[in-house]
């Protein structure tokens, strides 16, 4: 029954870029494309061959498959409302954050490997914002480890309803740093704006100029998995574990498509920040989840406040 | 329930250091108006009730409404857009507000006392340093009246912390001058921004020898 | 009757402000001294009594009283003739008039004050007033000082609020009276000792920009150079014994209890910072009025010296702060004479002026050798009285580094003294259609004649007014 939950995982991934799509259409008041226009598009770079510069080095052919691979890996690590993951440890939080690193990196040295000097630009904005939202997540992640004195992803989330009235300010918190986090590791709004066409504003768009083909399209589909992995991430905060699964099964279903609509929101309201103002939204993330720690601490008296 | 407002108030205090826009300033003073009155709203079991709802009334007119309201046309009146460069650049601000709530906790857990309640103590202090910190990097005059103001919402809540058996008209007392020396303070800055075209303190420097 | 005292007071500000007259700012002035000094015999003589539940007639808020009445009756006096001088609209002079006014009726709150909490909102009120009356000539430097002033005395008595927060733990009386003088000494040895040294920081750091000693000294130094001549006068003077009033209730509180030799290595700490910021400046400043702004500095910081002392110290400090609230006035006073003849406020402009104005030469002369604690001047006495008391109390290197430094200082006091007295007029200056009024240096005769009498033979009233005042420390 733990393939279910990887299956969920997995259908929602496919969905979510097109709700994301169709909201956007309709609030800037143009004509909805379907739900399954992206994979359309996919299935369109499929068919297509991939061109490689004679500049890259192996790096490049291999950087878009270590990537999907890495994030195809981490989603063993999760599971859906009260199921248990495939794969879990002590600890396990540390190897599913740096798994997704791993990707990152590769994305990351991919970029310089072309030689051009756009994509090292992005690369070097793209390490940044990643290096600058790391924390935000381990310290969510250590202020939950913290309250339930549990190590793996499994056990924290599971034992987190007990006491409820914490989890509503632990979830609030984690939420709001959760999405951000998602919106800026995929480089979407406020971070970076995908529908950009210049070189020198973009982020994440620049370091894959250079792919076509079969690696454009994994990487497209290693981004929509991210999205559904930071959604599941937020809704193992909503939802309760003594619901029966199938209860929960959609509501799982219906929090994803509520994070698409909400991204489709955010995108299309928001403007992209100023380039100089990026690393200090970013940090801003950070000292969120560590004033969501602070409060962790003293709410559950781990150190004795009257 | 007092937990959540006070948490609200340290996102209160990290969206202080990270804007840039001087109206933001006015709408975080309004925010935090709001979350004293909640938090005064919720501790109800220290005072009696008719001085009770009498600082209710008292804080959220001062607070929320009077005290922003009066800044926002100050602000109008001089046409205050953009905190231009403050002497530390925003990046560094944010870590330096992490940084105070960090030590004000570990102050107040080694404070430990019966009488403190270092719920309110651990953010009130830390608006306190913040407000100083505050009034040093930015340039402008209406940015330090807008720090005073942070420190005397930190002093507020250290009231609430230590005050254990002082009444709230202390509170009223520190309101009302509060109130009055905002509103001299408003009318300088008017002032200073007619007389010498604009409000930075770069012009103020006549006095030296 | 102090509340009939504030009440009159109000009513009389509040006619001067709307009826913008100069008659009625001159009646309305008169009243009000009248009043002041018939309120200052009052309590005088029921000193130890209390008054309308938080004030009380104490011996030390007494004898500020009388120093603060006499100056009011001089800085009255001398607004008139400034008024007279110099050109200003209805509506400033009768916002100046009734500014003073309050100014005056919250000092005298705060001098008697018993409740630590209505001292603390009475400084609060004389910061605001204090501003209006710097602000008073409307030119840019005034502007800029009145805002500096206003500003960070606001901040400093916001943090010396934190401080009396800290007091407001103490147990004892529920309510607003925990605040109470009285209540607080004598629980005082109930009070965690942490507590208290963080209040007395904080109190201090608050109202050091009220009483001018470091750290927040500097803005008192900028008002007393930018205000009007009379006003200068009354701030540097009356406003800084306010400020050490505030100061020396929290020591009261502490006098008894083991932080008292820590608090008193602060203060010791604070004097001698004080006295050295402002020996460095005095070397370099060319403007008198700023220089002998300065010089409040260097005696607060001696005050301070005299505090943490202790022994004959204590007697001392007070004795300091009545002297050098006479001669200051008096000296403030000459250099708006000096000013109204010379029209700049630097010394290279000066020259002469002993054989130009003979008694305002006196004047200065006397009051340049009060100032710098030569004997016949009382400052000497009470100077020597603290150096004793430090030597007594083995802090001699303290002591030896103050008196170099006041060396320092007189040296530069007498360079420039004599360089306005006597040395040869520069070409630019215009002494020709300068009226002199002879009056006007009889202020300065009756203020210096006074601190000498004081300090060689002391009445015993005098006396015994300081010593119930400190009584409480013993």
């Amino acid at each position: 029954m733990e393939v279910l939950s990887i299956f969920l995982i997995l259908l929602t991934a496919l969905l979510i870029p097109g709700i994301t799509g169709m909201t956007k259409a309709k609030i800037a008041g143009r004509k909805m494309p379907s739900v399954f226009q992206p994979i359309k598009d996919i299935i369109r770079l499929f068919k297509k061959g991939a061109i490689y510069s004679t500049s890259t080095s192996f790096i490049y052919k291999v950087a878009p498959l270590v990537y999907l691979s890495s994030v195809s890996v981490s989603i063993l690590f999760l599971s859906v409302g009260s199921k248990i993951s495939l794969i879990s440890f002590h600890g396990d939080f540390l190897l599913f954050a740096y798994l997704l690193a791993i990707g990152k990196f590769f994305m990351i040295i991919s970029a310089m490997d072309t030689g051009s000097s756009f994509e090292g630009m992005g690369a070097n904005r793209e390490a940044l914002y990643s290096m600058l939202v790391e924390p935000a997540f381990f310290i969510i992640i250590a202020s939950l480890a913290l309250f339930t004195d549990y190590t793996s992803l499994n056990e924290l989330f599971s034992n987190m309803h007990i006491s409820s009235n914490f989890s509503y300010v632990i979830g609030i918190a984690a939420s709001y740093v959760l999405l951000n986090t998602a919106m800026t590791e995929n480089s979407r709004m406020p971070v970076d704006d995908p529908k950009t066409h210049l070189e020198l504003t973009m982020i994440h768009e620049v370091m894959i100029l250079d792919n076509s083909g079969f690696d454009l399209a994994i990487i497209h589909i290693s981004s929509w998995l991210k999205f559904s992995i930071y959604g599941t991430l937020i809704s193992k905060f909503i939802i309760v574990t003594t619901l029966p699964f199938y209860i929960q099964a959609v509501y799982f279903i219906i929090i994803q498509m509520i994070l698409a609509i909400v991204i489709g929101f955010l995108e299309s309201f928001r403007a992209r920040n100023k380039m100089e103002k990026n690393p200090q939204w970013i940090i801003m993330l950070s000292a969120i989840a560590i004033v969501a720690f602070l409060s962790t601490l003293i709410i559950s008296q781990k150190i004795i406040l009257n | 329930m007092i937990d959540i407002f006070i948490i609200l108030y340290s996102m209160t205090l990290i969206y202080f250091a990270l804007a840039e826009r001087v109206s933001k300033y006015v709408i975080l003073l309004f925010i935090q108006g709001v979350l004293l009155f909640c938090v005064l709203f919720f501790s109800l079991y220290k005072i009696e009730i008719f001085d009770f709802i009498f600082i209710l009334l008292e804080t959220i007119l001062v607070k929320a409404i009077i005290l922003p309201w009066f800044m926002n046309k100050v602000r109008r009146q001089n046409q205050l857009k953009r905190e231009n460069d403050t002497y530390i650049p925003v990046f560094y601000s944010i870590i330096i507000v992490v940084i105070c709530l960090l030590v004000s906790f570990f102050l107040s857990s080694k404070l430990q006392d019966t009488q403190i309640h270092s719920k309110y103590f651990t953010v009130a202090f830390a608006s306190v340093i913040f407000g100083i910190y505050f009034i040093i990097i930015h340039r402008n005059i209406f940015s330090h009246v807008v720090g005073y103001l942070i420190i005397e919402n930190g002093i507020f809540l250290i009231s609430l912390a230590l005050g254990s058996k002082m009444p709230m008209m202390v509170n009223l007392a520190v309101l009302l001058d509060v109130l009055m020396g905002v509103l001299v303070l408003g009318i300088f800055v008017n002032r200073i921004g007619n007389t010498f075209e604009s409000v930075e303190i770069g012009h103020l420097t006549q006095l030296k020898d | 009757m102090i509340i009939l005292y504030f009440s009159i007071a109000f009513i009389l500000a509040s006619l001067v402000f709307f009826f913008k007259n100069q008659t009625v700012n001159r009646i309305m002035s008169g009243l009000f001294l009248l009043s002041q000094i018939g309120f200052n015999f009052y309590s005088i003589s029921n000193i130890g009594k209390y008054d309308s539940i938080y004030y009380k007639f104490d011996a030390l808020g007494g004898l500020f009283s009388i120093v603060l009445s006499i100056l009011s009756l001089a800085t009255f006096y001398h607004s008139y003739l400034y008024f007279q001088r110099h050109e200003f609209s209805k509506k400033q002079e009768s916002a100046y008039y009734s500014a003073l006014i309050m100014l005056i009726a919250s000092m005298m709150s705060a001098n008697y004050a018993e409740n630590i909490a209505l001292l603390w909102v009475s400084i609060e009120a004389t910061t605001l007033f204090v501003s209006l009356l710097i602000f008073h000539e409307r030119t840019k430097d005034a502007l800029e000082a009145a805002w500096k002033y206003l500003f960070i005395s606001s901040v400093g008595v916001a943090i010396a609020f934190m401080g009396i927060l800290f007091f407001s733990m103490a147990p004892g009386i529920n309510g607003l009276s925990t605040l109470s003088l009285n209540n607080l000494i004598m629980n005082a040895k109930d009070i965690n000792p942490l507590w208290l040294k963080i209040a007395f920081l904080l109190v201090l750091t608050g109202f050091s920009a009220k009483m001018g000693i470091f750290p927040l000294h500097t803005v008192t130094v900028d008002a007393h150079t930018v205000a009007p001549p009379p006003i200068s006068a009354f701030i540097s003077t009356s406003l800084m014994n306010v400020g050490f009033l505030g100061i020396f209730r929290i020591f009261t509180i502490i006098a008894k209890t083991s932080t008292l030799y820590w608090a008193q290595n602060v203060l010791l700490i604070v004097g001698i910072i004080s006295i050295t910021m402002s020996a460095i400046q005095i070397l370099r400043t060319k403007h008198y009025k700023r220089m002998f702004a300065f010089s409040s500095l260097e005696h607060m910081g001696i005050v301070a010296l005299g505090l943490a002392a202790g022994g004959i110290g204590y007697y001392a400090a007070i004795l300091h702060l009545v002297f050098h609230s006479f001669v200051k006035a008096s000296l403030f006073y000459q250099i708006g004479q000096v000013h109204s003849i010379y029209k700049s406020y630097y010394f290279k402009d000066t020259g002469k002026y002993f054989k130009f104005y003979s008694l305002g030469g006196l004047a200065f002369l006397l009051c340049f050798v009060c100032i710098t604690a030569i004997p016949p001047s009382g400052l000497f006495i009470s100077e020597f009285l603290i150096f004793k008391a430090l030597f007594i109390q083995n802090r001699i290197i303290v002591a030896i580094l103050a008196l170099v430094l006041l060396t320092v200082i007189l040296y530069v006091f007498g360079k420039n003294t004599l360089h306005l007295l006597y040395a040869d007029k520069p070409e630019n200056v215009d002494l020709n259609n300068v009226t002199i009024n002879k009056f006007e240096t009889l202020s300065q005769f009756v203020l210096l004649g006074l601190v000498i009498y004081l300090g060689i033979s002391p009445p015993i009233f005098f006396t015994d007014l300081i010593n119930s005042a400190i009584s409480i420390l013993k």
